[in-house]
C-alpha cells in the first residue's frame, strides 16, 4: 500500500477554508496549503520522475524543509497553470503526500486524493553543459514559464552574523557548492551565452529573474552588488533586439542614484526589494544585516523611490508570511497580524509599491526553523488583503504574476485584476 | 457506444470549412462569444483551446471557469448549415511543457508574430445537434401547435 492511502481520511482545512471564503479558488486555497505544510513525495511519485523530462531539485538558492540534497519534483503545477513552489517536508510534518492514482500525480491529504499535478518540465538547455563544463542548470535554472539566475549564492549580511533569521542561504550555498558543484558566484558572460541557449526553446519562457544575497560593498554600500547585477544584464541582454525585455530581480534597497543606474544601463523592467516583515520591531529583530545597512522606514522610502524610476505597478516588495507570528516575538494573534501588515502595505500601495507574499516555510537550518508557520486560514485572508490594496489602488503585478513567478498566492488571485489601462 | 454527435463533432472540427466560436461567462454571469480559429480534439477526445492572449476575456473568463466552475459554450457550424453546441467544462490549462511549445510553434506559424497564452482543454459535456433542418423537423414532429396555420394552408 503507498504511503497515501495509510492514512485515515479526516476533515481537513481545506475544506473549512474553501467554505469560509467562496471568493477564493480552492485551487488557489489548495496551493497555499500545500506550500504551508510542504509536501512528501510516495516512492511510486518518484516513480513517475524522469530527469529528461522534469526539473528536479537542486538548483535552488535556498532548501528543503527536510534538510535533504536528493533528486525530487522541483515542483508541480495545478490544472489552471498555477505553479505551487513547494519543498520535500518530513512526513512526521503532516504534509500533503505526492502519490500516484491511475497512473498519474496526485496530491493526497490524510490518505485522499485532492487534485492531479504535473511535475515541471525541464527545459531542453537543462541536457546541456555550458563552456566552463558546468551543467547549464546549475547557472540559470527555470520555472514553468520563467528563467532564475541566482548569480551569488551568499550574503555579506551573514559576515557579521546578521543575515535574516529564517533565511538558509550560506548552509544550501555549501551544500550546492559540495554536493551539487554549483558555482557560488557565476560569470557574466558565461550566464549570457546559457540564457541564449535556453532561449532556443521557443515558447518555454516568458521572464528572467535575478536575486542573489546582498553585498554591503562598494564606493558607496552594495555599489558592488549593483555593478554586478548591471554586468548580469547587459549580457543577458545582448539576446535581445530590444533594449528592454520582460524581467525582474530581487535586489537589497538601492540608493536612488543606483536605481537609476540599473534601469537606464540595463534592459530590467521590473524591481522588487523585499522587506520580508511588515513591522519596524520584527524587521529590526529578524533582519538584522538589512537593519543594520539601511534600516525599516528608509528601506520603504527607497521603495517609493523606485516607483519614479521604474513606473506605477512595476515595484513590489515581499513578505515571508507567517515570520510575524512566529515565537516569542511575534504578533500574539492572526488578527494583530494581519491587521499591521496590511496597514503598512496599504501604506505602500498608495505610494504605488505592491506587496506580495510567499508563505514561510521554516527550514532547518535557521534560527526560527523550529516554529510554525501561520494558519491556512491566515494566509488566505492575507492574500485576500493584498489583493485588495491592488483593486483599491489600481496597482498591476504583471511581473511578479502567476506566469512571471508562481510563488504567490496573492498574484494568483490577481489573475484577474480589473485591466485598467485597456478601460475593461 | 459511441455517440453519433460525438462523431459528428469530430468530424466538424476536422473540416476547414468549419466556423467555430467560445462562449464564456463573466463574474457577473455575462456571456462573452468570440471566433475560436484553432480549436480542435486532443487525442483523448477533449476539446483544445488556443488561448493566444493573458488578458483577453475569453482568457480571463475561462480561468473563472475553472475556478467556480462556470460552464462553457462552444458552437460549431458547418458549411453545410449543420450545427452543433457544446456545453463544456475547462478542465486543464496549460502554460508549459512539450505541448504547449508545439502549439505554439503551430500558432507562430499560421500568424507569424503570435504569442500563446495557455493551451485550453475543454471535456465537453454535452452535444445538442442545433442544425435548423434537424429541429425544425424535430419541433413539427413533437409541438405542432407551435406552427403558423398559413403554412399548411392548401395552395390553389
Amino acid at each position: 500500500m503507498s504511503v497515501a492511502l495509510l492514512k485515515k481520511a479526516v476533515v481537513t482545512d481545506l475544506d473549512e477554508v474553501a467554505a469560509r471564503y467562496p471568493d477564493v479558488p480552492r485551487l488557489i486555497i489548495l496551493k497555499t496549503d500545500v506550500q504551508r505544510r510542504g509536501v512528501f513525495y510516495a516512492d511510486a511519485a518518484l516513480g513517475l520522475l524522469n530527469e529528461t523530462l522534469h526539473q528536479t531539485t537542486g538548483t535552488h538558492i535556498f532548501g528543503a524543509r527536510d534538510g535533504k540534497t536528493a533528486v525530487r519534483p522541483e515542483s508541480l503545477l495545478l490544472r489552471d497553470g498555477t505553479s505551487v513552489i513547494t519543498t520535500p517536508t518530513p512526513l512526521e510534518d503532516d504534509p500533503y503526500v505526492v502519490d500516484v492514482l491511475e497512473g498519474e500525480a496526485w496530491l493526497f491529504d490524510n490518505g485522499v486524493p485532492v487534485e492531479p499535478v504535473d511535475y515541471w518540465p525541464a527545459p531542453a538547455y537543462y541536457s546541456k553543459n555550458s563552456r566552463s563544463g558546468v551543467p547549464m542548470k546549475n547557472i540559470v535554472s527555470a520555472r514553468p514559464q520563467r528563467l532564475n539566475i541566482f548569480p551569488y549564492r551568499y550574503c555579506t549580511f551573514w559576515n557579521n552574523a546578521k543575515g535574516c533569521a529564517f533565511c538558509d542561504i550560506v548552509v544550501q550555498l555549501k551544500k550546492g557548492r559540495d554536493v551539487l558543484k554549483v558555482p557560488a558566484k557565476l560569470d557574466p558572460v558565461e550566464v549570457g551565452e546559457v540564457i541564449g541557449e535556453a532561449l532556443k526553446e521557443q515558447g518555454r519562457f516568458s521572464t528572467i529573474f535575478l536575486t542573489s544575497g546582498s553585498i554591503t560593498t562598494g564606493e558607496r554600500p552594495f555599489d558592488d552588488e549593483v555593478d554586478y547585477f548591471i554586468a548580469l544584464l547587459k549580457e543577458v541582454g545582448k539576446n535581445f533586439r530590444t533594449h528592454k525585455y520582460p524581467s525582474q530581480m530581487i535586489g537589497t534597497a538601492f540608493e536612488k542614484e543606483q536605481l537609476k543606474r540599473l534601469y537606464a544601463e540595463t534592459g530590467l523592467t521590473s524591481y522588487t526589494s523585499d522587506i520580508e516583515v511588515l513591522d519596524e520591531g520584527l524587521f529590526n529583530r529578524y533582519c538584522p544585516g538589512k537593519t543594520e545597512w539601511i534600516g525599516y522606514k528608509e528601506w520603504k522610502r527607497r521603495l517609493v523611490d523606485a516607483v519614479d524610476i521604474f513606473g506605477y505597478g512595476r515595484v513590489n516588495t515581499g513578505l515571508v508570511a507567517g515570520i510575524e507570528l512566529a515565537g516569542p516575538h511575534g504578533f500574539q494573534s492572526e488578527d494583530l497580524a494581519l491587521e499591521r501588515t496590511l496597514s503598512e502595505a496599504e501604506d505602500l500601495a498608495r505610494q504605488g509599491v505592491s506587496t506580495v507574499f510567499i508563505v514561510w516555510s521554516p527550514r532547518p537550518d535557521t534560527p526560527l526553523g523550529k516554529y510554525k508557520n501561520a494558519s491556512l486560514d491566515y494566509y488566505i485572508r492575507l492574500a485576500r488583503g493584498l489583493h485588495a490594496l491592488r483593486v483599491k489602488y489600481r496597482l498591476p503585478i504583471d511581473h511578479d504574476s502567476y506566469r512571471n513567478c508562481g510563488n504567490h498566492p496573492d498574484t494568483d488571485l490577481s489573475r484577474v485584476l480589473p485591466l485598467w489601462e485597456e478601460g475593461r | 457506444m459511441i455517440n453519433p454527435l460525438q462523431t459528428q463533432m469530430a468530424e466538424l472540427l476536422a473540416k476547414p470549412g468549419t466556423i467555430a466560436s467560445i462562449a464564456t461567462l463573466n463574474e457577473s454571469g455575462a456571456p462573452h462569444s468570440v471566433p475560436a480559429p484553432f480549436l480542435c480534439l486532443d487525442e483523448s477526445g477533449r476539446v483544445v483551446h488556443l488561448e493566444l492572449l493573458e488578458t483577453s476575456t475569453t482568457h480571463r473568463n475561462l480561468l473563472g471557469s475553472i475556478w467556480f466552475e462556470r460552464p462553457v459554450s462552444i458552437t460549431l457550424s458547418g458549411q453545410n448549415g449543420e450545427v452543433l453546441v457544446l456545453s463544456a467544462r475547462p478542465c486543464k490549462a496549460l502554460v508549459s511543457g512539450p505541448l504547449f511549445c508545439t502549439y505554439y510553434r503551430e500558432v507562430r506559424s499560421i500568424l507569424g508574430d503570435a504569442d500563446l497564452a495557455a493551451v485550453w482543454l475543454l471535456e465537453a459535456l454535452q452535444i445538442r445537434d442545433e442544425t435548423y433542418l434537424t429541429c425544425k423537423a424535430q419541433e413539427e414532429a413533437l409541438h405542432p401547435f407551435y406552427s403558423h396555420l398559413d403554412r399548411l394552408v392548401i395552395r390553389k
